[in-house]
């Protein structure tokens, strides 16, 4: 399978921030636990919105935590 | 220095935990595909021994109905037991994307299987042939629906 063209930086930050769980992460920002996941495995690209808002979760800029390999 | 791959060991969350939505999709697929498949290899036998009444079509139809319903509710109230909160969460964003492109799909077959069941059937069959064909219009399009949602599921969208 192809890497996906978006890559992230999510369950480094999520270890960073004094492990934050999935479901701790999903909820704060109106996510379920299996597309955080699916996030982090590049499996889903977010909405450009959802993708802010995880962003703002860690306090970083979006291209911190979201790569475009395209 | 650590990387993604220490990490992985650390709090994973259940990630393989599969979508409440997902085993929905999967519950409703195969309940469809067992139902329906039953429903017509007995209606196809009926049509070859030529005996067959509208009412011995109505009452197959409607047991299969029955049952079918009797097992996706029973199971769905077993399933929501079994993932907790996960039921009651409300369809996100991926959910809801993923419902979508599911419909999508289904809605070419139905189209197809609409205009070949309303225009084209009636020239070669009647009654209980074209009901049954557009039956499995709509199942094939149910099929293909279902199957485009725990496909996404599966192997990712990113639509």
């Amino acid at each position: 399978m192809a890497e996906p063209a978006i890559t992230n930086q999510i369950r480094l930050l999520r270890f960073m921030a004094g492990e934050m769980t999935q479901a701790e992460l999903g909820a704060r920002i109106g996510l379920t636990r299996q597309t955080i996941a699916a996030i982090e495995a590049g499996k889903y690209s977010p909405t450009l919105e959802a993708a802010f808002r995880i962003a703002q979760v860690f306090g970083k800029p979006l291209d911190a935590v979201f790569q475009w390999n395209g | 220095m650590f990387g993604i791959s220490n990490i992985a060991s650390s709090k994973i969350d259940m990630e393989t935990v599969m979508p409440f939505r997902e085993k929905l999709a999967w519950l409703s697929l195969g309940a469809m595909v067992v139902a329906y498949g039953a429903y017509f290899a007995v209606a196809a036998q009926l049509a070859r021994s030529g005996a067959a009444t509208p009412m011995t079509y109505l009452a197959l139809l409607g047991a299969v109905l029955g049952a079918q319903a009797l097992v996706v509710i029973v199971a769905s109230i077993a399933l929501a037991i079994q993932s907790g909160r996960d039921s009651r969460a409300p369809a996100d964003e991926r959910d809801r994307a993923i419902a979508r492109r599911g419909a999508a799909f289904a809605y070419f077959v139905l189209l197809v299987g609409m205009v070949l069941v309303g225009c084209v059937l009636p020239f070669s069959a009647r009654g209980w042939a074209i009901i049954n064909a557009g039956l499995l219009a709509l199942v094939l399009a149910e099929v293909v629906r279902y199957g485009a949602i725990v496909w996404s599921y599966r192997r990712g969208w990113h639509g």
